[in-house]
């Protein structure tokens, strides 16, 4: 079968299997697929990336829903762990993973679904999170981040009276020295592009989907 | 049923029950249940399925999957770990001595809320206000008592301030406490200026946390008769500052409504789960927070709204569902994506009126112009709409129904991307007058006309609000 149409084949397989949610399935078929000669980045870069912006894009249309990113997340998340890494670190001694982003909800506020739905769509992006979860003081943040390595802070908050935080954060970076270290980017309904720019955030994150697509870009990449 | 042993029962439920981990709730549990309800109710809600359904099957075996759910998931309390569980005989107990009547403020502004049934002759309660949308500080009096000072407004919600003497409020903190003084003082100056000074108050919009429902809920400050709010977290959850607000809303003798925004799109699922998790919200805040009346407000997760055509199509079966098998006060909120001064707006606004009239909600409340978010892009006005179309529609069949939603669906579908925030209060009022302007009411009569081509009798006695009304003296 030429490349084409067995990348193709490969793709349409894969795309029923982070539907069903099957790890299983998941890593034997990236086992195969490096087995039969695609490089670990051949593969990621040509068939695992145009399924998971597909799957983004269906999220945007909401033609499927939570449920069915955290089954393909958790495809995505096993078959990176148990074949991707191994044969990369194996190649280079590097991995696979674009960038480390530690991410919660804002002291005061203790709402996750939207948190949640950008940490799910980074994951099936690429990225290592890091969820702190809800209610995370400007400090709980920083000392994560640390201690995670991590490349960006994500901030997320519904409630405008814990808002403040966020710009706290960024003031606390610069107190202690930090601030070039990290790249910071915030989001939530009362948040907006301005607001962002005004406390000083390097990005803002109107959706899920356009919050992946500012993350890339904050690590160098193309949104 | 509200009493002091079932206040400890709860509590005792919330530090024993089963332990589980948060992610296996949110990420396991709900959505797997969700989906072999689905299924075992044969929950089909297709994607061109009428606004508003006339399906008294569908709506039956909704209620019945929402009380297995509730019944299956309980609500977990995040501070504990552990799921409060309560058997299908416990709810049925609790929802069938629940009050089927409200009586909501003080002499001589006091108002009642009944229950009501799908195409209930019966007015339903307007609860008018910004629902939590932020205000400067120096248009939220003016603001309230363009709410206030409406006489198809039989209950009044708050705002929320945008900031407190002009610093950033903060929640948990001492400036929530501030926020929270300051919201009292200026919605009784609202009420006062209206000339409504026992108008049932929906209260505290400050309080994120539990610290300015602890600080303002009391006798001598908004007492017990107003109406005041404590939400459950997406999906099922609380913590102990939310049940903090509950132990001292009831010990203070108060009127408790409770809310439930479940997600378009989360873990629930699409319209069908939407659908099962309002019904078994609602049913899990009257177990949890022993509440009096409760509000459902599905909200899409990028728009931030409640008219999207698949939310709608969800909350129509789900409230019909409640209606038919629970005498519930039941509230709809209406958030729509339209601001003041914009047509969108009110769309939205009639559409989603006429769906929860007709589908036996007991009150609306909003509407929460501009999806909540945009600070003071809130007026009176749009209140006064709802309540016009709200009565036009008391006694509408559900297929009549079905067709004007269908007609405003058609009006605004298009723009609900285009996020049409419309203009702040101060640009679409008068705000010494507190008045509109010329060209707002300009707007809102050209909607009107046009609704009244569709067909719908604003004109009536019942539109006006001249049957019907309850007054408590």
């Amino acid at each position: 079968m030429p490349d084409e149409k067995r990348e193709e084949a490969l793709r349409k397989e894969l795309d029923q299997v982070l539907a069903a949610g099957d790890t299983e399935k998941g890593t034997q078929i990236a086992r195969q697929a490096l087995e039969s000669g695609l490089t670990p980045t051949e593969f990621f870069v040509g068939i695992i990336q145009p399924l998971l912006y597909d799957v983004g894009k269906r999220f945007e249309r909401l033609e499927i829903f939570l449920p069915d990113l955290m089954k393909a997340a958790k495809v995505i998340q096993t078959m990176q762990r148990e074949v991707l890494e191994p044969a990369i670190l194996a190649e280079s001694g590097e991995g696979s993973e674009l960038g480390t982003v530690v991410i919660g909800t804002c002291q005061g506020d203790i709402h996750d679904i939207g948190k949640n739905m950008v940490a799910l769509m980074l994951q099936v992006n690429g990225f290592r999170v890091i969820d702190l979860g809800t209610d995370v003081s400007p400090q709980n943040f920083i000392d994560a981040a640390r201690k995670e390595e991590a490349d960006i802070i994500g901030m997320s908050s519904l409630l405008t009276p814990s808002m403040p935080y966020m710009g706290d954060l960024i003031k606390r970076l610069e107190g202690l020295g930090l601030r070039e270290q990290y790249k910071v980017i915030v989001g939530g309904a009362p948040v907006t592009e301005a607001y962002a720019e005004r406390i000083g955030a390097d990005a803002y994150g109107a959706d899920a989907v356009h919050a992946v697509q500012m993350c890339r870009q904050l690590i160098g990449l193309e949104g | 049923m509200r009493n002091a042993v079932r206040l400890v029962d709860v509590l005792d439920r919330m530090e024993a029950g089963p332990i589980i981990e948060e992610e296996d709730f949110d990420m396991r549990l709900v959505p797997e249940t969700m989906a072999e309800l689905q299924a075992k109710y044969d929950i089909s809600i297709p994607p061109d399925a009428p606004f508003v359904p006339d399906d008294d099957a569908l709506a039956d075996r909704l209620f019945e999957a929402g009380l297995e759910m509730a019944e299956a998931i309980g609500v977990l309390c995040t501070d504990t770990g552990r799921r409060m569980l309560w058997t299908r005989s416990e709810i049925l107990d609790a929802i069938g001595i629940a009050p089927d009547h409200l009586t909501v403020g003080a002499f001589p502004d006091a108002h009642t809320e009944y229950k009501r049934l799908p195409e209930d002759t019966r007015r339903i309660t307007i609860k008018g206000g910004p629902v939590g949308t932020p205000s400067p500080e120096h248009l939220y009096v003016a603001i309230q008592q363009s709410y206030a000072q409406e006489p198809l407004v039989d209950l009044m919600i708050d705002g929320s301030l945008e900031t407190v003497y002009g610093r950033e409020g903060r929640s948990h903190s001492p400036w929530e406490v501030l926020l929270s003084w300051h919201e009292m003082e200026m919605v009784l100056t609202a009420v006062q200026r209206a000339g409504r000074p026992g108008l049932g108050i929906g209260c505290t919009e400050n309080s994120v946390s539990e610290i300015g429902e602890l600080t303002v809920t009391a006798a001598d400050r908004l007492g017990p008769h107003h109406w005041h709010h404590v939400a459950m977290i997406s999906e099922f959850k609380t913590n102990y500052a939310l049940m903090t607000k509950v132990a001292h809303i009831h010990k203070t003798g108060s009127i408790l409504h409770s809310f439930y925004n479940t997600i378009y799109g989360g873990t629930a699922g699409g319209r069908e789960g939407m659908a099962i998790a309002i019904v078994g919200g609602c049913i899990l805040m009257q177990m949890a927070y022993m509440t009096t009346t409760h509000s459902v407000s599905p909200t899409h997760p990028f728009y931030g709204n409640t008219t999207s055509p698949d939310i709608l199509r969800a909350i129509a079966p789900a409230q019909q569902a409640l209606s038919r098998n629970t005498h519930l006060l039941n509230d709809v909120v209406i958030t729509p994506v339209g601001g003041p001064g914009t047509k969108t707006l009110l769309y939205e606004v009639a559409a989603q009126s006429l769906l929860a009239v007709s589908s036996g909600a007991a009150a609306l409340i909003g509407p929460r112009s501009a999806a909540g978010t945009e600070p003071g892009h809130v007026s009176g006005l749009e209140a006064r709409f709802m309540a016009e179309v709200a009565h036009a529609a008391a006694g509408m069949s559900r297929a009549e129904a079905n067709r004007l939603v269908a007609e405003m669906v058609a009006r605004y579908k298009a723009d609900l991307d285009q996020r049409p925030v419309g203009k702040r209060f101060d640009e679409v009022y008068d705000v010494v007058r507190v008045q509109p302007t010329e060209e707002w009411l300009g707007i809102y009569e050209e909607v009107k006309s046009e609704l009244r081509e569709l067909g719908l009798n604003l004109d009536s006695a019942a539109a006006h609000d001249c049957v019907g009304r309850s007054t408590t003296v």
